[in-house]
């Protein structure tokens, strides 16, 4: 947007009286002053970590921070094991939908749907923590674990044989399922966004090349929407890493790295969320303080290139 | 015309029954078939959130009385108007710290800053929206809690979820502001109004209807929020009676339930029933927004033809 | 051979009595008009009058538009495409278009080209030959083969055209539809293409839709006017642009219109 006027001469030759030049000044920056607050803030979060936290752990104590026995990298572990597939589920299946929603339902069904799943990234974490820990977890360990686990045994990972599948049905695997439906959502709405931005035109040239629908969408509108497809990715890996309250309600909060898919294991945020049920001691500030710093830069970078990826962004619809 | 009766047989490049490639009944197949499944794919996303609707509203409305919302919790029993009073309480303190944050910004950004700049800034806010909402809970118990000395009190959480919704807002007046078409903008300075004037009389009351409706959903996304109040404050019995006394919310009450094991059946309808007034509040501010927006798109729709 | 002298008599495309309409308006009105082989007959009206509806209709890419009612038959060599047996993809393979603004894939400018033929899975030689020939007919091939796997966004609007075209006309359709192919190009390169279509007339049916008087009169041998979903004429060109026997038809080629 254009500026306001800078006042007097341009060329500066009579010096303007000092109030004259303090009311330029203000009229020319004041803009910055609100406009910055949000990476003001941003800055203020990561200063008071910092302060919180032992930097010297970060310095030569940097490995015996990592893997001690109350080292951070069981917990970034966690993280990625609960956030990598989840993410990897919600961005299929959102794709899925999102290419139903603009290829293949008829616009009526599409406008009353799409706002629908729109709706759904509004619930609270903790609605889907309670959900998940009282109706979902015993399901889950009563019925679906026990058939589901012996078939699936032969995959690494899925074996039951360390700790057999607890009937609470909490767990890493609950805690990927909860985690998949609350991103799925994000990912949908920007994936469904990403495609609407291929021109119609270009789907129609592929249509009228005879190719169906499928081969259009899988041809034409996903290569030309890739950026969007990425930063749908990035978003919601962001938007996994950082959840917490859904996640320790269903994950059986215990520090240490899962045996098996139905394990119970720890992410940074539920080892944060778990400290404060807690009560905080001096000690243990200093740790969640440099914790919250390693999944703040992660989320950081990976919300970056998200945003980087999709410059045409602003869905505001579901506030993301 | 018409003359298909007797005609020659076709050649098969020109036949539009028999397909030279061959491969064409796969390909047809295959497209009607993920044109089938992929639609599908809608219920997983909203079957699992109607079976949470379905659960929550069946486990909270059959004991649900008036008395729940009228009396505060005595243990795992009572009802939960500390919590409903305190939710809205910080609720209205976030709002306006967001406000007081985001607002301006969003106005300076859309009508202040040149284009380059403006963009630059918009990541940051942006990237903030990002940041994840423990971060921020631990961030207001670092300066509000203790270096402050605030302790765990309303004025804590309020201002910790303020900040947590200050981005949100600013996206939203930033938008606002930014679709006022420029055609309105020329001629309102080309008829000689002043920057203030133009500011007040054209751009607000275009804009007013999406930043409101913006407010709307960063009030929608905050009461839901526990991370960013759980250090910020304790789910205490009564209401505060000042700015600096512990105040509980409905997702704190839910929190200390599921921390204190949720075995009493009491314990778990007080918590359904605390998690459905939150999908009450939730839903209906996203209503309520839908509503304004498409009462202010009509209202606007002759600005932009 | 008896398909040989069918095709020399029967029309390529025979459009019978066909008529567009949405719930509360009439598109097109009941058009009738013959297409032979090797011909380029230029559609031509002012903005609104169902010329775009019309070719879209031909390769049944009208029906992808919500609401629309169409009746009537197309007959491509004798056979109606509204057929309930008759598969449009098929249909849009014989009847190559090419739209208004140049619409490449982001692929490579090879890819682009190849593109129906990789639905088919054609052989790999086939689609280097097709792919080759397509470009040379488009008059391309000079300017892009020495880098045929660069990205194809990085061509001019011009070239990007006639990649469009290339690649409508690497599945080798009988048809070519070309929805004002010109209007998005600078003099030059609309040049260019014009050239193209001229040789592409002397092999297989042209119908160009366009708004320009001059354009038809440059590379048409046959001008169609149609006004509010009316077919006013049809004609020879020459004939057509000196001697309009409408009122409406003169009005528009001396720009008494719009």
């Amino acid at each position: 947007m254009s500026q306001p006027p800078v006042a007097g001469p341009a060329g500066g030759r009579q010096p303007l009286p000092f109030l004259a030049r303090l009311r330029a000044g203000i009229a020319r920056w004041w803009p910055y002053v609100p406009a910055l607050l949000p990476l003001a803030l941003t800055l203020a979060i990561v200063d008071s970590l910092i302060g919180a936290s032992r930097l010297q752990n970060f310095g030569a104590g940097f490995f015996g921070f990592i893997i001690t026995d109350y080292g951070i990298l069981i917990f970034v572990v966690g993280s990625f094991l609960t956030s990598v597939p989840a993410l990897v589920i919600a961005m299929l299946v959102g794709l899925g939908i999102a290419i139903a929603s603009t290829t293949y339902l008829p616009r009526f069904l599409s406008e009353w749907l799409d706002p629908f799943v729109d709706l759904l990234a509004g619930i609270p974490s903790i609605v889907y923590g309670l959900w998940g820990f009282l109706i979902v977890a015993p399901f889950f360990g009563h019925d679906i674990f026990p058939t589901v686990a012996p078939a699936l045994a032969w995959i690494p990972g899925f074996h039951p044989s360390f700790n057999s599948p607890s009937l609470e049905g909490t767990g890493l695997a609950l805690g990927i399922i909860i985690l998949t439906l609350m991103i799925l959502p994000i990912t949908t709405l920007l994936m469904r966004d990403a495609l609407r931005s291929v021109p119609r035109d270009l789907w129609e040239s592929g249509l009228a090349l005879g190719a169906t629908r499928w081969e259009v969408a899988r041809h034409v509108a996903i290569p030309y929407a890739k950026r969007g497809i990425w930063g749908a990715a990035f978003l919601g890996f962001g938007r996994a890493m950082g959840e917490t309250v859904a996640v320790y309600f269903v994950i059986d909060q215990t520090a240490r790295l899962p045996t098996n898919i139905y394990a119970p294991t720890s992410t940074m945020a539920s080892l944060i969320v778990s400290s404060i049920a807690q009560n905080l001691a001096g000690t243990d500030l200093h740790f969640l303080a440099e914790m919250a710093l390693v999944l703040l830069a992660i989320t950081l970078v990976v919300n970056v290139a998200g945003r980087w990826m999709i410059r045409r962004t602003f869905t505001d619809v579901a506030g993301l | 015309m018409g003359a298909v009766t007797g005609a020659p047989p076709l050649a098969a490049e020109d036949d539009l029954r028999r397909d030279r490639s061959g491969h064409l009944r796969g390909r047809t197949v295959l497209d009607r078939c993920i044109g089938w499944l992929l639609p599908l794919l809608f219920l997983v996303a909203i079957a699992p959130i109607l079976d949470l609707v379905y659960w929550v509203a069946s486990r909270a409305l059959p004991t649900f009385t008036l008395s729940i919302i009228t009396t505060n919790p005595s243990g795992a029993a009572g009802g939960l108007l500390s919590p409903i009073v305190g939710s809205l309480e910080i609720l209205l303190l976030a709002t306006l710290v967001a406000i007081a944050l985001g607002f301006f910004g969003g106005l300076a950004t859309a009508e202040y800053l040149d284009e380059e700049t403006a963009g630059a800034i918009r990541v940051t806010a942006n990237v903030m929206v990002g940041i994840p909402s423990i971060i921020l809970g631990l961030f207001g118990f670092i300066v509000f809690v203790k270096y402050f000395g605030w302790g765990a009190s309303l004025a804590a959480a309020g201002v910790t979820l303020g900040i947590f919704m200050t981005p949100y807002v600013y996206r939203a007046t930033d938008l606002a502001y930014l679709s006022v078409p420029p055609h309105i903008r020329e001629a309102a300075v080309g008829s000689g109004a002043t920057p203030l004037q133009y500011l007040f009389r054209v751009a607000t009351p275009i804009a007013f209807p999406s930043v409101l409706t913006g407010i709307f959903l960063a009030m929608a996304i905050g009461v839901g929020e526990t991370a960013p109040i759980l250090l910020a404050t304790t789910p205490v019995a009564i209401p505060p009676l000042s700015l600096f006394q512990p105040a509980s919310a409905l997702p704190l009450y839910i929190w200390s339930g599921f921390e204190n094991g949720l075995i009493l059946p009491v314990a778990i309808h007080r918590a359904f029933q605390a998690a459905f007034l939150l999908l009450v509040i939730v839903v209906g501010l996203n209503v309520l927004v839908r509503i304004i927006a498409a009462r202010s798109r009509r209202r606007l729709e002759g600005l932009f033809q | 051979m008896t398909a040989e002298s069918g095709a020399m008599t029967t029309p390529v495309v025979a459009v019978d009595g066909v008529s567009v309409r949405t719930r509360d308006r009439t598109i097109l009105d009941k058009i009738s008009l013959d297409f032979s082989a090797r011909s380029l007959t230029a559609v031509v009206g002012p903005s609104g009058c169902g010329k775009t509806t019309f070719i879209r209709t031909l390769n049944r890419m009208a029906e992808l538009t919500p609401g629309l009612r169409i009746q009537g038959r197309v007959l491509y060599l004798g056979q109606d495409v509204y057929d309930p047996t008759v598969n449009p993809v098929v249909v849009r393979r014989r009847m190559g278009m090419v739209f208004q603004r140049p619409t490449v894939f982001p692929a490579s400018v090879f890819e682009n080209a190849a593109f129906g033929l990789r639905l088919v899975r054609a052989s790999e030689e086939e689609i280097d030959a097709a792919v080759t020939e397509a470009l040379q007919r488009a008059g391309l091939w000079d300017e892009v083969h020495s880098h045929l796997d660069g990205p194809a966004l990085a061509l001019s609007g011009g070239q990007q055209q006639r990649l469009c075209i290339a690649r409508a006309l690497a599945v080798r359709p009988k048809v070519l539809l070309l929805d004002e192919p010109t209007s998005a190009l600078d003099p030059a390169a609309t040049q260019r293409v014009e050239a193209t279509l001229q040789h592409l007339k002397e092999e297989i049916v042209v119908i160009l839709v366009t708004h320009n008087v001059g354009q038809a009169a440059r590379v048409s041998d046959r001008v169609a006017f149609l006004h509010s979903g009316h077919l006013v004429e049809v004609g020879a060109t020459a004939d057509m642009l000196e001697r309009p026997r409408e009122k409406l038809t003169e009005q528009f080629i001396t720009g008494r219109f719009e």
